[in-house]
């Protein structure tokens, strides 16, 4: 979020479109990381997500002078790498993929980190759950539950109406239920889990 | 939507069954209401299990909420950062040599509703220009910081800012450069033949980095044809070509997204564009640590095509500063 002081969002993106060489880069660092959350999540592959993101920076970059402004300049920057995402999803659903939802590969993915320790690990086992998810469900499950936006903006950014939004969502959690169950009892231990147990794996 | 009705159908004595884990989700995110939800409330307020069932929903959410976002990797935000410099000087240079800036085209989402004039492209100020120009001398700087960044330690005058030595989309940042390009094509010898030395690290021999410059990359053209047999040696024998001895183009965007692709945020080293078992591909080399890592691009490869047609790895000392 900006301090106090520096530009809004929509002064940025006004000044890139009046030529400002430095200020998109502004805003883009301003929200990179919650934006790079939102592709590494609905992509589930670190690779593509950046594919996703630069794809999505390059398009926002060149198309800033269509923003029109009745949007949060965040909410139309999110939408951009959704879509950025989602577009990549749907050219690799030719491919053999983990989205149709297979729980074999789910175990496969679980268990092919070898250490037990590391297997229960809150973020692997939420990663690997995301997975079994539609892409359009976990999309949606992504920005409200896991980045806290409200369904309205959620709605906005994946451009459906705020029941969809909802109706993904709770299909979703009832999906990852039987998968992330067994976590929650030891949710207040696993909450503390500092980067150097192994909670931050590059 | 699956019909949910049958999983929470009226069972004898008026007795729901249990309702499905979905049905359950979707009450609790007040998709089911009226004579539905009413119903759903009050087998809840009776059925122990769906209780228990509907508070692990609950902590589904909180458990989702409780996952720290990840950061974005130093790797993945350096390559944005290198990709969104080239913007800006794409950007730039397209101003100053057009007086008006071309209307890109439209966000139909972002059209559709807009309420117009407030967010609408800046009105264009009488003398803008200039002020582009000046821009043009101040972007400078924050560009050329990431290509040093992208290339490593070499020197800026190592650099080619700008490279588009062939292409109409010249930029005014490398207009002085371009002086210079045409005199490294003049002097290409056989540039880039498999024959040539393969010299150790000697001062004559040592590669520079093609650099990842503020407009795109540069591409050496020879007409080396690599072979599957032996190809370390043959890409040894491509860095130990001279720069002086090399004929130059700007990468394509196919090029460029391809070599940003494979290469990551390891630094270039070559990029030339060669034959491969006698097909059109490029040569990828970069930095990786204590090796080059080096590819054999097809021609499809690009940014989000992925096509390697071969790799090697081999000691870097060969192009080492």
């Amino acid at each position: 979020m900006p301090d106090e002081g520096s530009p809004a969002d929509h002064e940025l993106l006004r000044r890139h479109v009046a030529g400002d060489a430095e200020a998109f880069g502004e805003l883009f660092r301003r929200h990179r990381d919650r934006l790079w959350a939102v592709a590494l999540r609905t992509l589930c592959d670190p690779e593509e997500a950046a594919d996703a993101l630069q794809d999505a920076m390059v398009s926002a970059f060149r198309r800033a002078g269509d923003f029109r402004g009745e949007s949060a300049v965040t909410t139309w920057l999110h939408r951009i790498v959704v879509n950025a995402s989602l577009d990549r999803l749907r050219r690799r659903a030719a491919r053999p993929a983990l989205s149709t939802g297979d729980e074999q590969a789910f175990e496969a993915l679980v268990a092919q980190d070898g250490d037990p320790a590391r297997a229960s690990d809150t973020r692997l086992d939420v990663d690997a759950a995301l997975q079994l998810l539609a892409p359009p469900q976990r999309a949606a499950l992504v920005l409200v539950d896991m980045l806290g936006f409200s369904v309205a903006d959620a709605a906005a950014i994946l451009d459906t109406s705020p029941g969809t939004v909802k109706s993904r969502c709770a299909r979703a959690r009832a999906r990852l239920l039987p998968h992330l169950v067994h976590l929650q009892g030891n949710r207040s231990a696993s909450e503390s889990v500092s980067p150097a147990q192994g909670g931050d794996t590059p | 939507m699956t019909e949910p009705e049958a999983s929470e159908s009226t069972g004898m004595r008026g007795q729901m069954t249990h309702p499905d884990t979905d049905v359950l989700a979707e009450f609790r995110a007040g998709l089911i209401t009226g004579r539905r939800g009413a119903r759903i409330a009050t087998h809840l307020a009776g059925c122990g299990r769906c209780t228990a069932l509907d508070e692990q929903l609950a902590g589904v959410r909180s458990l989702l909420a409780s996952v720290p976002a990840p950061a974005m990797p130093d790797s993945v935000a350096r390559r944005l950062d290198m990709v969104l410099a080239a913007e800006v000087a794409q950007r730039n240079a397209a101003q100053g040599s057009h007086a008006a800036r071309e209307a890109v085209p439209g966000d139909r989402a972002e059209r559709a509703d807009g309420d117009g004039a407030r967010e609408s492209p800046a009105p264009r100020r009488p003398g803008g220009n200039r002020g582009f120009r000046l821009l043009a001398l101040r972007v400078l700087a924050p560009v050329a910081a990431v290509v040093v960044l992208a290339a490593g330690g070499y020197g800026l005058s190592r650099i080619n800012l700008g490279s588009s030595t062939g292409s109409s989309a010249s930029t005014s940042a490398g207009s002085a450069e371009r002086a210079a390009a045409p005199t490294a094509a003049a002097s290409a010898k056989a540039g880039g033949s498999v024959n040539a030395p393969s010299a150790g690290p000697t001062k004559g021999a040592v590669s520079r980095p093609q650099g990842i410059t503020a407009a795109g990359i540069t591409v050496v053209t020879g007409p080396a044809n690599l072979t599957r047999g032996g190809l370390a040696q043959q890409v040894r024998a491509q860095l130990a070509v001279p720069p002086s001895a090399r004929t130059t183009r700007a990468a394509t965007s196919a090029e460029r997204g391809c070599v940003l692709k494979l290469i990551g945020v390891n630094r270039l080293e070559l990029v030339e564009s060669v034959r491969f078992e006698d097909s059109p591909a490029t040569l990828i080399v970069a930095r990786t640590g204590p090796r080059d890592m080096a590819w054999v691009a097809a021609p499809d490869c690009s940014a989000t095509h992925r096509h390697v047609l071969d790799t090697t790895s081999l000691p870097s000392g060969i192009s080492g500063p």
